[in-house]
């Protein structure tokens, strides 16, 4: 490009630039403040004022449960980011190896966190150790994914470099992709610490000792509202802290903003059959990797099922089709939930970030304040939900909706910048106004984030529907799991856990194929990487 | 990237209805940019381009010219001074569908085909469809067969090509190119900058090109300016009177090497001031 616009090199200066954010969040906040007086009468909504008095009444109970979360979670975090680094080390050094790493990387995220963790609970027994699993089991991905990408991302010419002066691998590693890995790096511990966090809370929504997750689910029995809003706010402010603050820590280590990873990198295209074969391979690990640990801890098959165990429930044994009854059932029950908030969101979050585009002043505005609650784990936000919706179908499809809009609209308010080129300098000297350019650039332009978007929130939407279901509703998988989680019916919640990340996966996988299709029109030159 | 093997482009003008509108001057006036950052990118300079003439503005790397070129496309807002065209801003000519770019980048929508992206600049010109127009362009382009191809399964050179025609396709009275065949290799280069010209040339159509390549400036154009480092300010400008349509032997001719000459040398009087040594 000859002609970087100094425009866009100017730092603009600090304060101006610190204003629109600020600005956001007071109208989030005043917001908040005025539907607490004008419900006030509902009893459904705490002010920011009950909310700071609660908080203030209650610091011992407060500062120990927020202890416990984040002493796990960052246990978790810790655990999770170390597994990740040395499987994506694996990955380099036998390239062979990295198709089978992303797979099983992609069916540890569409673990239904809910109902792994009373499996957890009893192969581990008591004590932190599910919480801490589960911290690391969320984080796991986000971070192995651009860890991956960034390992690759290195420009050959610089490889070439480090060959030339007749260094191998390990010279490579440590001059080139180390460094080069590291914003990407960056980029996925930043989304990993909320994640952990939210792996952490879940762990302890399903029978923990203490913690936040366990505050909550005794306040939702309880109907304490200015305490659920407490925990809530607490776990959300808390997530937004620790986003920032790796955010901070990358900046400052890095000198340049981490790059926006929307998506895993995609494997070159191989053939159909090829593929059958590697995503063959990695089931074939997952119930390999599954029995073997099982075994080699040998722990009791009563409550430790193995893949025979499953299968044989499923398919075999004489109450097999009351079984397979009883989960369609229920998943039937949680596809009408989850296909309208999944739908909802996708929807949303695409109008908003093309509305924002022709309002570029808004933006400047909800940007930020999108991008602080999408480090939100929504998750943790669900008894507000349901408390202000209801335990039926609203509050459920909500919050799927919301889980799916935050991601969604900054992957698609990031899109609607992709345009190729000087394009809209093209545009402007036909006097093509934003209008013209939204429909003719910017709309082809997003279709990748917008699919990339849609393929990453299915596992996302999924677990906030379980949990809702688990938490409240008393139908669909979650609520089966959390009854076979109750009365020890652990052929049903291994097969419940198998079911939901299979269909999962292969959502996954479909999103991912029609993604593809897209890429190849839009953005040829990410299809080819 | 091999050399462009397209036909060689020599033919006669577009055909189709007369230009609605005669050839247009641009004028600068006390034209100066200053960008935002306290950046000063083009010192206030007065500078008439005439109706029809090719001028190529040349100087060092960052000097300002495709501020100037950016300013007379109405893509940047002056500090101080304007520019008209044919009496009108350049916003004004925008409107109008009068304007026409094409930058080193060729900045076609991938989603679209050649043709697709040709007929693209008509519509946002709100000027009626032509097919007709659009087919003689892709083809006198060099493109032949290559009007469903997408963007990404094209060359280099027959991108730019693509983007010629798509920056014809709305028939301007101002056609601005900012180092329109800078990304390709320089066999394609040559050709380029042959075979293309003759399509707008004898149109009358009053261009801006930006370019670092000595030889093209003075290939493609009746007039060179050169800019000193920024901020720019008009150096050298010389007039280039040599023949159209202007062939492949051309460079060989001592009229042509001693025109080049003269913009080297103020090319590095320019460049000059760049260096310490200028101090001296």
């Amino acid at each position: 490009m000859t002609h970087p616009a100094p425009l866009l090199r100017a730092a603009p200066p600090r304060i101006a630039a610190l204003a629109p954010p600020l600005a956001g969040m007071a109208a989030l906040l005043a917001g908040w403040a005025l539907l607490a007086v004008a419900l006030a009468d509902s009893r459904l909504i705490a002010g920011p004022g009950q909310v700071a008095g609660w908080i203030a009444g209650h610091p011992g109970l407060v500062a120990r449960s927020l202890a416990v979360t984040l002493g796990n979670a960052a246990a978790g975090f810790l655990a999770g980011n170390l597994a990740a680094l040395l499987l994506a080390g694996l990955a380099l050094v036998w390239p062979r190896l990295s198709g089978l790493v992303t797979g099983l990387a992609l069916v540890v995220f569409c673990l239904p966190l809910i109902a792994t963790g009373p499996i957890l609970r009893v192969l581990l027994g008591p004590g932190a150790g599910p919480q801490i699993v589960l911290a690391a089991l969320a984080v796991y991905y986000t971070t192995l994914i651009p860890l991956l990408t960034g390992l690759r991302a290195t420009p050959s010419g610089w490889l070439d470099l480090v060959h030339s002066y007749g260094r191998g691998r390990w010279s490579e590693l440590v001059h080139v992709r180390a460094r080069a890995a590291l914003p990407y790096l960056f980029a996925g511990l930043q989304i990993a610490a909320p994640a952990a966090f939210l792996g952490a809370m879940v762990g302890e929504f399903t029978g923990a000792e203490r913690g936040m997750g366990v505050l909550t689910i005794r306040f939702l029995r309880a109907m304490d509202v200015p305490a659920l809003w407490a925990i809530a706010l607490l776990a959300a402010a808390v997530s937004m802290a620790v986003y920032a603050g790796i955010g901070l820590i990358g900046r400052l280590t890095l000198r340049d903003r981490p790059p926006v990873i929307l998506a895993p990198p995609r494997a070159a295209v191989a053939g159909g059959w090829r593929e059958a074969a590697q995503a063959g391979l990695v089931v074939l690990a997952v119930l390999a990797l599954w029995w073997g640990a099982m075994e080699l801890a040998g722990l009791n098959a009563f409550f430790a099922k193995r893949p025979r165990d499953v299968a044989e429930a499923l398919f075999w044994a004489p109450d097999a089709a009351q079984m397979r009854a009883a989960l369609l059932a229920a998943l039937a029950e949680t596809a009408v939930f989850l296909l309208p908030g999944y739908l909802a969101g996708l929807a949303l979050g695409a109008g908003l970030a093309m509305a924002l585009v022709l309002a570029p002043g808004l933006a400047a505005v909800v940007m930020p304040v999108a991008v602080a609650l999408r480090s939100i784990p929504i998750v943790t936000t669900a008894p507000l939900v349901v408390l202000f919706l209801g335990r039926g179908a609203a509050g459920t499809i909500t919050l799927v909706a919301v889980m799916v809009f935050f991601p969604t609209l900054v992957a698609c308010l990031h899109g609607l910048r992709q345009a190729p080129g000087q394009v809209l300098d093209v545009f402007r000297t036909y006097a093509a106004g934003s209008l013209r350019q939204l429909v003719h650039v910017r709309i082809p332009a997003m279709l990748p984030a917008l699919f990339a978007a849609a393929r990453m929130a299915v596992p996302a939407a999924i677990l906030a529907v379980t949990v809702v279901e688990w938490l409240t509703t008393g139908r669909g998988l979650g609520s089966l799991m959390a009854l076979s989680a109750s009365v020890s019916d652990y052929d049903m919640l291994w097969a419940a856990v198998v079911v939901v990340t299979a269909i999962s996966a292969l959502c996954y996988a479909a999103a991912a194929l029609v993604e593809r299709r897209i890429l190849a029109i839009y953005a040829p030159e990410q299809a080819r990487r | 990237m091999a050399a462009e093997t397209g036909p060689p482009v020599s033919g006669p003008p577009v055909s189709g209805p007369p230009d609605p509108a005669p050839p247009a001057r641009i004028t600068c006036v006390g034209l100066a940019k200053t960008y935002p950052g306290g950046v000063q990118a083009l010192r206030p300079i007065d500078v008439t381009f005439a109706e029809g003439q090719t001028t190529a503005l040349v100087g060092p790397s960052g000097c300002g010219k495709s501020t100037l070129l950016r300013l007379v496309a109405g893509l940047e807002q002056p500090s101080a001074g304007e520019v008209r065209i044919a009496g009108l801003p350049p916003a004004g000519q925008a409107r109008q569908g009068a304007l026409a770019v094409a930058f080193q980048d060729p900045s076609l929508l991938p989603w679209l085909s050649v043709r697709g992206n040709v007929a693209l600049a008509r519509k946002l010109a709100r000027q009626p469809a032509d097919p007709v127009l659009v087919e003689d362009l892709i083809g006198l382009v060099g493109l032949d067969g290559f009007a469903d191809t997408r963007p990404a399964a094209l060359s280099g050179g027959m991108r730019q090509r693509a983007a010629i025609a798509r920056a014809l396709a709305t028939r301007p009275r101002i056609l601005l190119l900012d180092e329109p065949f800078g990304a390709v290799d320089e066999l394609t280069r040559q050709q380029l900058a042959r075979d293309l010209p003759p399509l707008w040339q004898p149109r009358g159509t009053t261009t801006l090109l930006v370019t670092h390549s000595v030889p093209e400036a003075v290939m493609l154009s009746d007039r060179v300016l050169v800019l000193s480092p920024r901020p720019a300010r008009i150096m050298a400008d010389i007039a280039v009177p040599l023949q159209r349509p202007r062939g492949a032997a051309l460079p060989e001719s001592a009229a042509f090497r001693a025109i080049a000459a003269q913009v080297t040398a103020a090319l590095a009087l320019s460049d000059a001031e760049n260096t310490p040594l200028a101090a001296q």
